[in-house]
């Protein structure tokens, strides 16, 4: 683990705990749900990536921003910090963040600042500088954090955003998730860079590579980007080097990998680094985070439930949302 | 003859045609080791190496004019679009560059490009991985589309389409690929583009559909017929050009026209289709043309509620009678 | 060389004729010049002339048929030659001899609406129509099974199943000849009933026995029309005026009037001023020379069960319109309940006949003399009226007035007409 750079409460620490056990857990309980068929369309679990989203969305507030991808439950439970509308829209359910509308792909919670998740790779990044150019035109210090993945720097968007909260000093934190993979194609094939953190300089930021499975890794450059962001100073890029343990989506024949690669980053998980750090620099104790882990447990177990027993969308009112006006006969 | 599924019809196809002509290559996302998503270019690589069987970023809009440039001097890509929804990524390329290339440099070039991947339903893909995007680009002069129905249909036509010298966006449907049947072996079989087919002769309404509305409009045929109604039906096959002269004929016949789609009703194909109907046989029509196609609305993700967006059999039942004014 | 001989075009309105009658038999000989056939069509009836000379080798449509103009009705040359050709190429043009047989449009000025509603209009689709026209199928009176009764093709092709199989002419004959054609055994092609299959079972009827005979007597008011009537026409000289009113002024005036007043009174009342206006109408020929009155006693014929009657409204220049119409009304009770004085039936000086309520479009009048006019009213339908460059649908009435032309001519007679249709036509002229 990296020793931190600053001290945080434990409250915080503590809360980076448990929003990571809950993303574990909210992940695993829905590829349970797919296999045993709860659940339609492509599920995007962010199983061994959860660091990123917990760390990063601790030291925002809800008027801070993000904008998310499809694979984006972490980030949208993280940052609204409610289990059961996110699963309830996992399940297409009425009481869903979207009322069923978006799906996995599509949690959005404009309260809590979660501008959407984006199923269009790189989709997300131009809507981010739109978020903090509004946040900057009303002299605000708040930010916008779109997350993105190692694919979406290969989207002309990724380019053009960052050029664009550069020129304009915006107060972007770009945060991607290099999980390794577009798909199936490893980012050797598909990048021209080892680093994405390097195409920062090329737009005239700073860029920082950071381990996306150690909290304090993340914690450390976050804070850094967040002061010069919040100063007014413009935009940020940080690559979190991570790895999903599960295929791109629930099915997938994973023939790009081998079994010895995925159980080498099993063994970096950032849940079993951070608990093993919370326990040694005695800031918590074992049945502590045990009794975190049962309520993550409990509470994940509540939130599927909520979203089994919740109602379908009424299809009588399928147009709900096409217009501001309400559905339009046509 | 062979019996294939859709998806391996289409892989035969482009392997067969690679063999042919080494103008001809791949480029896309997941094509490669993975074999695309959906399968359409599985074990590619092994034959034909990663020269020509090449895995893009995902950067549509710039892989896309990739083969847009590519074919402008000579070669023939056959550039893959995981979802039809990332087309509108790539709109830039495929409507101002491609498109419109040939005309604007005076005649003096010619892109024989292929764009192909999958549309539609079936998968609870959601908002923007199940859209139906031919009629919007049946739209833009320059390109011609193409949407198979059946195995056969897919090799025939997507042989058509490689060997086509102009841009060509072959739309295909997700929920078709595991469908079986009947391929012709000869790597000669084509099928023409601008020729309809008559799936199942009827004299009392003419149904126009494709896709999966193609079986949808059968299914709608077999229980009109327990009702004493003869239903014609007919595969348009490709939407531009489009062979209007087969379903004006049907209709002289029939006297009633409905189309189905899974497209939007509002400017789906079947508006245009029965605007020139209408145009052609307006004094054999009985009943004023019925369309049906799915609502203005964007698709959901909840199986209920997409259900309630696409239309269903009974609704083309429904419509086949209305123009019988048999309600 | 063998030449076909064609339905001719007579006038620039015709679009078929109907052929009466072949004056030469097939193989007989033709010179050019002399008669051929007769044929009718919807305006005259006319003997067409050879226009070459020959022998008739084929008559190609037969006594009876209705054949759109310049098809090929005939084919004369030498004896013997071969038309096979020129048959062929009549062929695709003619009528499909296994077709519905055609029905003739039914003639709206003898018919009383059958399709409810006047001024309803009357859907029907384009591939009916088409089917109509091919069939020669009337779809005016045929109900539409499609919603908002429109006709769709399936409808024509029951209306051309349903009629029997007779061409026009023969229907038309059947008709006139009160022949029923169901009883008909036709003898034209596979068994279609042509005119003269109608001529041989009207002669076949037998006329019934002197015992069995209905026989009314002719005698009192039978008589004395009888008597004016004939008297009327041997003495004056009659000759009529037409003219078509629009009446949607008067129809709005009635509804402003509650309907408190009939089309008949208002029609009465206009009348009365327009003979105000045109003396010469309103004369009577003496003596001394021709009268014209200034006063108005209008007649308004009645019809009883067992004849007509005219009670006069005396003094009607000097009434209201509500008062002429109480005065009609009472009169018209009367007459029907037989309580008409002699002078209320006597000293008019102009009538007012309306058969409109059977359904008749128009009719002609017999002046009831010494009058110099009789007025007689058809009823009020929805018709196509030119308006402005567009066909529009108005209620139109038309006014027929018999005149005597010893008394007034031709121009007065009309301006009266004309001045009737101005106050119709625009009530409030008439306040």
């Amino acid at each position: 683990m990296t020793k931190p750079d600053k001290k945080y409460s434990r409250e915080t620490l503590l809360n980076i705990y448990t929003v990571m056990k809950q993303i574990r857990l909210f992940e695993e309980t829905a590829f349970r749900f797919f296999q045993e068929n709860k659940l339609r369309g492509s599920v995007h679990l962010c199983i061994g990536q959860e660091a990123i989203s917990a760390s990063v969305t601790e030291l925002l507030d809800d008027d801070d921003y993000i904008t998310s991808t499809h694979r984006g439950h972490g980030h949208g439970i993280a940052k609204s910090r409610d289990l059961k509308s996110a699963f309830a829209e996992l399940m297409g359910k009425q009481t869903g963040f979207c009322h069923g509308r978006g799906g996995s792909m599509h949690i959005c919670d404009l309260d809590k600042g979660n501008l959407g998740a984006n199923a269009i790779v790189g989709g997300g990044l131009p809507i981010a500088v739109g978020g903090a150019l509004a946040q900057k035109m009303r002299n605000t210090d708040r930010v916008t954090v779109p997350f993105f993945s190692d694919g979406a720097s290969n989207q002309g968007t990724f380019h053009e955003s960052m050029n664009l909260a550069s020129v304009w000093k915006l107060p972007v934190i770009f945060v991607c998730e290099n999980n390794g993979f577009g798909i199936s194609v490893p980012i050797s094939q598909s990048t021209s860079v080892k680093d994405i953190a390097v195409r920062a300089s090329a737009y005239d930021m700073p860029g920082y590579v950071v381990d996306g499975n150690d909290v304090f890794s993340i914690l450390n450059a976050f804070e850094k980007a967040l002061s010069r962001a919040r100063a007014g100073e413009g935009p940020s890029l940080i690559e979190a080097k991570t790895y999903r343990w599960k295929g791109h989506w629930t099915g997938d024949p994973e023939v790009y990998r081998t079994r010895e690669e995925v159980a080498a980053w099993m063994e970096k998980c950032p849940i079993k680094r951070f608990r093993e750090y919370l326990l040694s620099n005695k800031i918590a104790k074992e049945e502590e985070l045990d009794a975190i882990d049962e309520q993550a447990a409990a509470d994940v177990a509540e939130a599927a439930q909520f979203a089994l027993d919740s109602p379908e969308p009424d299809p009588a009112h399928v147009m709900d949302g096409m217009y501001v006006e309400g559905a339009y006969p046509i | 003859m062979s019996i294939k599924t859709y998806a391996v019809a289409i892989r035969d196809v482009l392997a067969q045609e690679m063999r042919r002509d080494q103008n001809v290559f791949l480029m896309g996302e997941d094509i490669a080791e993975q074999g695309g998503i959906f399968g359409c270019t599985r074990d590619l690589l092994q034959e034909f190496g990663d020269k020509r069987v090449r895995n893009t970023p995902i950067s549509e809009n710039t892989f896309v004019g990739a083969g847009v440039g590519a074919a402008s001097v000579g070669m023939r890509p056959v550039v893959e679009l995981m979802y039809m929804d990332f087309l509108y990524l790539a709109m830039d390329q495929i409507l101002n560059q491609a498109a419109k290339m040939r005309y604007m440099f005076g005649g003096k070039v010619k892109v024989p490009l292929v764009v192909r991947g999958q549309q539609g339903i079936g998968r609870g893909n959601a908002g923007q991985h199940s859209q139906s995007v031919e009629s919007l680009l049946m739209h833009i002069p320059g390109l011609k589309v193409v949407c198979p129905s059946t195995p056969a249909d897919a090799a025939g036509l997507l042989r058509t389409a490689i060997r086509d010298d102009n841009p060509v966006v072959f739309i295909e449907h997700k929920a078709l690929y595991a469908t079986k049947g009947e391929v012709p072996d000869d790597p000669e079989f084509s099928v023409p583009f601008g020729k309809s087919n008559v799936v199942r002769e009827g004299k009392d309404v003419t149904i126009v559909g494709n896709y999966l509305y193609l079986g949808k409009a059968l299914e709608a045929a077999d229980l009109l017929e327990k009702e004493g109604i003869s239903a014609e039906v007919i595969d348009p096959r490709t939407l531009v050009p489009l062979d209007t002269d087969t379903i004006v004929e049907s209709v002289r016949k029939t006297g009633r026209l409905v189309t189905v789609h899974e497209a939007h009703r509002t400017m789906g194909f079947g508006t245009e289709i029965a605007a020139q109907v209408t145009e052609k046989a307006f004094k054999y029509l009985d009943a004023p043309p019925a369309r049906v196609g799915a609502k203005m609305c964007t698709l959901p993700f909840n199986l209920g509620l997409e259900n309630a967006v696409v239309p269903q059999v009974a609704d083309i039942v429904e419509a086949a009678k209305s123009v019988l004014y048999r309600m | 060389m063998a030449e076909r001989i064609i339905m001719p075009k007579q006038g620039l309105q015709m679009t078929e004729g109907t052929i009466l009658e072949w004056l030469v038999p097939e193989g007989g000989a033709v010179t050019e010049g002399q008669p051929l056939f007769k044929m009718e069509t919807d305006k005259l009836t006319i003997t067409i002339d050879a226009p070459v000379s020959g022998t008739l080798l084929k008559i190609v449509k037969e006594e009876g048929e209705t054949v759109p103009i310049t098809e090929t009705i005939a084919i004369v040359g030498a004896p013997g030659e071969d038309v096979s050709a020129l048959l062929a190429d009549a062929a695709p043009e003619a009528p499909d001899p296994g077709a519905p047989p055609p029905q003739p449009v039914p003639e709206k000025a003898q018919q009383v609406s059958a399709t409810g509603a006047p001024g309803q209009r009357k859907f029907i689709t384009p591939r009916a129509r088409m089917r109509a026209e091919e069939l020669r199928v009337g779809y005016e009176s045929i109900a539409g099974s499609a919603p908002d009764g429109t006709i769709i093709e399936r409808d024509i092709l029951q209306a051309a199943a349903a009629a029997p199989r007779a061409t026009p002419l023969a229907k038309k004959t059947a008709d006139i000849s009160g022949v029923p054609l169901e009883g008909v055994v036709g003898t034209g092609a596979r068994g279609k009933v042509v005119r003269q299959d109608v001529l041989h079972a009207a002669a076949r009827k037998p006329a019934p026995a002197a015992g069995e005979r209905d026989l009314q007597p002719m005698r009192g008011m039978r008589k004395i029309i009888a008597d004016r009537m004939k008297a009327s026409l041997d003495v004056t000289a009659q000759a009529s005026h037409r003219i078509s009113v629009r009446m949607d002024k008067v129809r709005e005036a009635r509804e402003a009037l509650d309907k408190s007043v009939g089309y008949n009174d208002l029609i009465a009342f206009a009348t009365v001023r327009a003979l105000m206006d045109y003396p010469q109408m309103n004369a009577e020929l003496t003596d001394e020379g021709i009268w014209r009155k200034n006063f108005v006693n209008l007649g308004i014929a009645v019809a009883l069960e067992d004849g007509l009657i005219v009670p006069v409204v005396h003094g009607a220049e000097s009434m209201t319109l509500h008062m002429l119409s109480e005065q009609a009304a009472a009169l018209a009770r009367k007459a029907r309940e037989g309580q008409l004085l002699p002078e209320e039936y006597a000293g008019g000086t102009f009538t007012l006949s309306n058969l409109g309520m059977f359904g008749l479009d128009e009719f002609e009048a017999i002046i009831n003399p010494p009058e110099a006019g009789i007025l007689a009213v058809g009823r009020i339908a929805d018709m196509p009226v030119a308006v402005d460059g567009r066909v529009e649908i108005h209620p139109v009435m038309k006014l027929t007035l018999s005149y005597d032309h010893r008394l007034v001519d031709g121009a007065p007679a009309a301006q009266f007409l004309a001045r009737v249709k101005e106050y119709l036509e625009n009530p409030y002229k008439l306040l």
